[in-house]
Formats: C-alpha cells, structure tokens, sequence
C-alpha cells in the first residue's frame, strides 16, 4: 500500500483549472520532489496534501487523496490531526516571535502536552534530529530571530517534526537560503526520509535530482511524467520533461 | 551527517579498487601462462573477466547517476571523469589478458624463445606496471607517476628489441613461425596493457593536480 495515494484529482481556483486529473502515489519513507514552473500546479497539488487549500475561498477539488488508507477529503476527516500528521514546511523560514526552544514546545503545548520533562525532552530531540543542536544548544532561550536563515529553517523544521508526523511536506524550503544552508537542509532531507515521507516542491532541478527518489513534473496543471528521480534525470520518457529538465523550455 | 555525494564517491573508489585487484589478478595469470608456469582453470579466470565486465558496468551506472543527479564540480567531478576513464582502461587490461590466455595455450615451443630473449623480464615489468598503478590510485600517490612512465617506456623498448629479434629467429628457422608470431602478439599485448595502466596513472595525476598529461612524456609536463 501506499503512504499517498491522488486519484484522479482536480483543482480549481474559482474559474480556473489549476489541477488536471492528477493520479498520483508515493511510498513511505520515501522522497518524491515535485517540479515545473512556475503556475504549473506543483504547490497546489502539495498544499492539497494536507488541505492547506481548504483555507482559500471559492477553491474546489474533485478526486480522491488517500493517506494510510483513509480519504482525507471525505467529511468526517479530523483535519486538525491531518495537519499534525502531515507537517509542512515553508519557502521563507518562519519561527515564531518566541525563544527557540518556545519555537518547537509551542507546537506540543497547543496539542495538550504538558509534562515540562516530556516537552524538553521533545525539544531536545528534534533540535537534534535536524543537526542544530550543536548550534543553539548554548542560547536556546534566545530569540528565534536570531539565528541565520539556514539556522531558522532548520528550526521550523523541527518544530514541524516534534509533533510526530509521518509526512512532511516541503515548499522550496531553500529558496531563500544560501548554498552552505541549502546542503545543509538538502543531507538533513536526505536524513529524515529514514522517518518520514517526503514531498518537496522546488523549483532548483539539481536539488530535485540530489535529495528524491521519485520526482513528478507538472506543466499547466497536468501530470507529464513522474518515475524514480535516475529515470527522469537520465532518460525521461516524454519530450516536455526533456525540454524542461534541460532548459530548453520553461 | 555524510554528505550523500561523499557516499556515492566512497562506493565507486571501493569498486576501482576492486576491479583493479581484478584486472591485476588477471595480468598476473596472463605471465604465467606466456611463461608456461600452472595457471588457474579458464572457468576461473573467465569468471573474474565477467566480475571485471559487470563491475566496469557497475561504475558507468554510478557515474551517470552521480553526473545527473549530483552536479559534481572540482575534485568530485575530476574523480568522476577519472573514474570512467580508468573502468575503461582496466577493463581493455582484463580484455587483454584474457586473449594472452586464449593465444599463449596453443604456442608449443615457446620455453627456448622466452629463455632466450628474455621474455619473463618483459611481461613482469607490465605486470609490476599494473601493480604500482593500482597503488598509485589506491594511495594517491602522484610520486610514483613518474616511475610508471618510466617502466613503461622500458618495457616498450625492451618489447621492440625482443620483437625484432623474435623474427629474425623465424627468418632462420622456419619451425618458430607459428610460436614466434602468437609470441610477438602477447608481447603487443602486454605492451597495451602497460599502456592501459599508464593511462590509470595519468588519470590519477590529473585527479589530483587537476593537469592533464595525456600524450605527453612525463618530463615535458613538469
């Protein structure tokens, strides 16, 4: 069975056919980079995965997602603990207004945890996990806003993982980041899918070719081609994914 | 954490490594049997040709993967380049070996042209050529470049006069032809295999150094 599983899905934005019958599966523990430019439906698809688009008016969606087994478009879908299930990540880091260890205990006050030896525990983990303990370790009742961007990114990463998700969701996470903290997020990706399902959106193809497994291109809200990352890399099965993936369109 | 590409670039050094010590196994079987001393069974050393083969195709698929997918610059993408330049040298050195292997069992008569033009002293100094050049990788050892062209050089000359001579013996006598002709192909052979092994030593040099030294003698280039 798979972790994710789009059948048929179709998105609008009011008038506009933003997504075009997508069918889509990926496995867990795995890393599935989604790519196309820009318009092309890659972050609609991954803001569908966990219904971030549910928040934006006179949006529709047709089709079915299926995570672990379950619809979670059908009515009676908890989508607060859909949310904690599948955490998300952003293009531009955004840590709280907080310390950076109130960065990652908010996320596990707000869901009812309030044992402090559990709560540090889970802070010091995920620090941990994400490879910036040995930066913060000293200051971690220091504002949040004074880290690097590398460092904040990292930060919001482990706020998302320290509420126990199995997915993780990735949008141009290093967009905005120099290349020294781009590696850094890149080997932590590459890390986390030991964990976590991954799916990332970016618009940089080498990332998408140094951190996936699979990879889907997307072109004016359709489903080109997706297949293991090697394949799409070194010998794409359709013309667009060749055009696209060597600059020559896009 | 290790970086995904240091991984990547740590198997394909560990495969060289090991179709090297293949490859050099099989030269030294190639000597034995040129010298007429006990060789290993054909199914043995044609099962360490296709190791050699499927290994050769083993580091294509990573160096492909590596080029698609991991953009390597500087000393990665120069190990990368050298490291599909030396799969293939060492893949003509296994070629080679095999076919001394095939050529040197039907030469009957050969033991009084080898003892007598000092064969041994050839083909072992292709076979050490072999053996320093996988110590040349294994140890990035850019020092023993030098010697290596230089035993190559001597083993080519050192070729030519024993080829010459070869067929000087065949204008005498007649019954040496068929010996002395399979006898002048192997020493051909080892000489490519020299060759091949030289050309590792130049990719390693240029590995390291970033300088390409191809078709040039060592002494021009520095």
């Amino acid at each position: 069975m798979h972790k994710i599983e789009s059948n048929n899905v179709n998105f609008y934005y009011g008038e506009n056919h933003a997504l075009r019958d997508i069918s889509l599966s990926m496995k867990e523990n795995t890393v599935t980079a989604l790519i196309g430019p820009s318009g092309c439906g890659k972050s609609t698809y991954l803001r569908l995965l966990n219904r971030m688009n549910d928040l934006i008016d006179g949006t529709k969606m047709t089709g079915s997602i299926v995570i672990d087994g379950a619809d979670i478009y059908e009515k009676n879908t908890n989508v607060d603990n859909l949310r904690k299930n599948v955490g998300m990540v952003f293009q531009k880091p955004n840590p709280f207004p907080k310390t950076i260890f109130e960065n990652v205990a908010y996320g596990l006050r707000v869901n009812g945890i309030t044992d402090k030896n559990e709560i540090e525990e889970r802070v010091v983990t995920t620090i941990e996990q994400v490879a910036l303990w040995d930066e913060v370790k000293d200051k971690l009742k220091k504002s949040a806003f004074e880290l690097s961007g590398g460092q904040q990114q990292r930060l919001c990463i482990a706020r998302a993982l320290a509420i126990k998700p199995s997915i993780l969701l990735m949008d141009e996470p290093t967009s905005a980041l120099d290349p020294i903290s781009t590696s850094k997020i890149e080997e932590l990706i590459y890390e986390l899918k030991n964990k976590y399902t991954i799916v990332i959106v970016t618009h940089n193809m080498q990332q998408a070719g140094r951190v996936s497994d699979t990879t889907a291109f997307f072109y004016m809200g359709e489903l080109i081609e997706y297949d293991k990352t090697k394949t799409i890399f070194t010998k794409p099965a359709i013309k667009q994914t060749e055009d696209y993936i060597t600059g020559r369109f896009g | 954490m290790a970086s995904h590409l240091e991984t990547e670039l740590g198997k394909l050094r560990g495969i060289i490594i090991k179709i090297g010590g293949l490859a050099e196994s099989q030269v030294a079987e190639a000597v034995k049997a040129v010298l007429s001393e006990p060789v290993l069974e054909s199914k043995e050393v044609k099962k360490t040709e296709n190791k050699i083969d499927k290994l050769d195709v083993k580091i294509d698929d990573i160096c492909q993967s590596v080029f698609a997918l991991q953009q390597p610059v500087a000393s990665d993408l120069r190990f990368i380049i050298s490291a599909m330049q030396i799969s293939r040298e060492i893949e003509r050195i296994g070629d080679l070996s095999m076919s001394i292997i095939k050529l040197t069992k039907s030469i009957k008569e050969k033991h009084e042209l080898i003892s007598k033009f000092n064969i041994a002293d050839i083909v072992r100094g292709a076979e050490d050529i072999t053996a320093k050049t996988n110590e040349c990788f294994l140890n990035m050892d850019e020092t023993s470049v030098e010697e290596i062209f230089k035993l190559n050089t001597d083993v080519k000359s050192k070729s030519s006069d024993a080829i010459d001579n070869i067929i000087g013996e065949m204008k005498n006598n007649s019954k040496t032809v068929v010996s002395g002709t399979n006898l002048i192909i192997a020493l051909k052979h080892f000489e490519r295999i020299a060759d091949h092994s030289t050309n590792i030593a130049e990719s390693v040099f240029f590995m390291i150094n970033a300088k390409t030294i191809k078709h040039e003698k060592f002494s021009d280039k520095n």
